[in-house]
């Protein structure tokens, strides 16, 4: 039998949406993980039970327990805070209590040489003789922002704002990265999770598990190695929500990667070639991926890789025009329509062909951005605008317009951000996704013809 | 000579490694062609296999011990290019007289030379990758895979049309598709191997499968050689490897 495939009967409902909370070693002294945990943890709207058999009183106005059988509440998820060697007996103690997920904070598991592979064994082996679902070991967890469950012993993580995106990072530590800057892009998730280890929960069961939650419009993977590759890359065909991966390692980063998370960097010209096989879209950096979520989040699926630009500005314009072809996209003729249209819109516009070029920014800018949408030809739909605050945005002509025409429409700006903040949030509300560079915008406008290229891939029947 | 099951055989006798003749009767079972050949155990066969095929041909020593041919025993394992009885039987009695010397018994494989210019000489290739499971390569032959890596690799098993794209994603692809007005090669036999390559790794016991050289001719593709290395049984369950010693003599 191969490795893989002990993950099938694993249901993440326990850990990723549990009723109660109980914090494992939870302790009142600050600095320490079982602290910095319970500080997060309370923030979470279900009871939260700190346990050490060593406390007493009461922690964030908590009642310390002394074991997990004696919490009164039914908890679904153990925050394990206590060392490596004491981890597969509080899995088994999770087990007796029928708590029916854990996460594990420990490292020195698999990553950690032979002594460590046993304690992880140990410890899988535990989990699934209890029945506890087990993120990790070695991650430092997870977060849920729409609920509040801050699952993650970091500093920062309530303030995560809640999105679409799922972040699935093999490393906990990317995985707050991919959050933190989601957040800075004013984006947020739906979920931050760092698998660490991956004793029982893998790629696989987490992709399944984003798929089917309401609250996810796009998952993102970040992907060092794994020793269930096919696993993975049949979880990402068979998704519904659109999957990127980030598979970092191209060079011989292997020795490290293995002392990271216990998994050998696998041969990155495999994982290329199965993602790209497998109908998934791969970027080349952490701040792609998440343009990539938002691009696809927000958009309907574009039906091919026609891109068609609109521009105030050349500069900007050239560089997109540059980017999208490289990047996987086309530059369609807009059809003789459209022209007419955007003749008529905009007398002595600079440029007609595509990228549609205004020259600057003027009233009628939303009319040839819908001109340009509503063109045949045309499967996705980029516009470049600086802002400029005696026109503001076509908030009017964007909003709607997406779902309306049925397809992607992205659009990027630059300008003095607290004069372009109420336009932006306004955008922002209409679910127009929103790019920081020409750049960025034009590989997102790429991964989408990408993940329109590929669609006959994850429609294709499975073969294995 | 026909043998229905080479993998059956090899692992009969606690083999790991298959000789060249049963790779190339595992590939031909599965529809990929392959040159004529007979298997002999002494050098008057080899003259008589050698008139049965037709001149020129190619002598090679054939055991499951050897599995880099051209580099064993000093250059007697190949010989290329035999036009003449005589030829055959003093490129045979080498085969045989380098073999006794090792204390290896041996045969020797007779089969008509092939004309590699006339072709393209790429490299399909399979494996059982542990986290991928069966996956296929394909790559020019020579430098481009050596030199450059251009290869491109599919998970397996694939389709005809996957394999396909599998070759045309070469960055040396132009050169199968009749650069400076030579003939096109027949890309679409090339990918019924790859894809014959990919179900082979999936469907047997293969740990590791290389065709290499595949002759991609105008006329169609032809394996010329063929290692083909099985899993270890599974009963041995990393607790010894009965098959281990018939492997690489290299």
């Amino acid at each position: 039998m191969p490795p893989f495939g002990q993950g099938v009967s694993v249901t993440l409902e326990h850990l990723f949406d549990p009723g109660a909370v109980a914090v494992v070693g939870a302790s009142d002294t600050e600095g320490k993980v079982g602290y910095e945990a319970m500080a997060n943890a309370v923030a979470f709207d279900g009871p939260v039970s700190p346990v050490n058999p060593s406390g007493s009183g009461t922690l964030f106005g908590e009642q310390f327990v002394g074991s997990v059988t004696d919490v009164d509440d039914d908890v679904d998820l153990a925050l394990c805070c206590v060392p490596g060697p004491a981890v597969p007996e509080v899995v088994a103690a999770c087990g007796e209590a029928g708590i029916g997920a854990a996460v594990v904070y420990a490292s020195g598991f698999a990553e950690a040489g032979p002594d460590g592979e046993a304690l992880q064994a140990e410890t899988a082996a535990a989990a699934r003789e209890g029945d506890v679902t087990l993120l990790g070991p070695n991650t430092s967890g997870f977060v849920v922002p729409a609920r509040d469950l801050l699952c993650s012993f970091a500093s920062g993580v309530a303030d995560i704002p809640a999105g679409n995106t799922a972040v699935v990072a093999q490393s906990g530590g990317l995985a707050h990265v991919l959050a933190f800057l989601s957040r800075r892009q004013d984006r947020g998730v739906s979920a931050m999770v760092g698998l660490g280890n991956r004793a029982t929960v893998g790629f696989a069961e987490t992709v399944r598990y984003f798929d089917a939650d309401d609250r996810t419009d796009a998952i993102v993977l970040h992907v060092e190695g794994t020793d269930d590759g096919r696993a993975l890359l049949s979880a990402c065909r068979e998704s519904e929500t659109p999957v990127v991966a980030y598979k970092v390692g191209q060079s011989d980063v292997g020795d490290f990667a293995a002392s990271h998370t216990g998994a050998l960097t696998g041969d990155h010209a495999l994982y290329a070639a199965g993602f790209a096989q497998y109908g998934v879209p791969t970027v080349e950096a952490s701040d792609r991926l998440l343009d990539a979520a938002a691009a696809l989040g927000d958009s309907p699926d574009p039906d091919g890789p026609n891109v068609g630009v609109v521009t105030a500005q050349a500069g900007p314009g050239i560089i997109i025009a540059d980017r999208i072809q490289r990047a996987g996209g086309r530059l369609p003729e807009l059809a003789d329509e459209t022209r007419e249209r955007v003749d008529d819109a905009l007398r002595g516009v600079t440029y007609t062909g595509n990228p549609v070029d205004t020259g600057r920014p003027m009233p009628e800018f939303g009319d040839v951005v819908t001109a340009v949408a509503e063109d045949d030809n045309v499967d996705i739909v980029l516009v470049y605008e600086l802002f400029e605050a005696a026109l503001g945005f076509p908030v009017d002509a964007l909003s709607g317009l997406a779902g309306r025409v049925d397809k992607p429409v992205l659009f990027a700006t630059e300008g003095i951000e607290e004069d372009m903040a109420a336009d932006r949030r306004a955008l922002s509300a209409a679910g127009v996704p929103l790019f920081a560079t020409p750049e960025r915008a034009a590989e997102a406008a790429g991964v989408l013809a990408r993940y329109a290229g590929l669609s006959d891939r994850r429609e294709a029947p499975a073969d294995d | 000579m026909t043998d229905p099951d080479p993998v059956a055989t090899a692992r009969a006798e606690g083999r790991t490694t298959l000789t060249e003749a049963e790779g190339k009767r595992l590939l031909a079972a599965a529809g990929v062609e392959t040159p004529a050949f007979e298997v002999c155990s002494s050098a008057d066969a080899a003259v008589a296999a050698a008139e049965a095929v037709g001149f020129p041909v190619v002598v090679k020593v054939a055991s499951p011990a050897v599995t880099h041919k051209s580099e064993w025993a000093g250059g007697a394992g190949v010989a290329l290019d035999l036009r003449s009885p005589g030829a055959v039987a003093a490129a045979a009695e080498r085969v045989f007289e380098a073999a006794d010397e090792r204390g290896l018994a041996v045969d020797a494989l007779v089969e008509p030379a092939v004309e590699t210019s006339e072709g393209t000489e790429v490299i399909v290739g399979g494996l059982r990758d542990p986290s991928f499971g069966p996956v296929v390569l394909a790559g020019l032959g020579g430098v481009f895979t050596e030199l450059f890596a251009d290869t491109s690799h599919r998970v397996a098993p694939v389709s005809r049309a996957e394999a396909r794209g599998a070759i045309e994603e070469l960055q040396a692809a132009p050169l199968l598709s009749g650069y400076r007005g030579g003939e096109p090669a027949d890309i679409e036999a090339l990918a019924a191997v790859v894809e014959t390559v990919g179900d082979l790794v999936d469907d047997q016991p293969v740990a590791e499968l290389d065709v290499n050289p595949v002759l991609a001719t105008p006329d169609g593709a032809v394996a010329l050689d063929a290692l083909v290395v099985l899993e270890e049984p599974a009963d041995a369950d990393g607790g010894g490897s009965p098959g281990g010693e018939g492997g690489d003599a290299e």
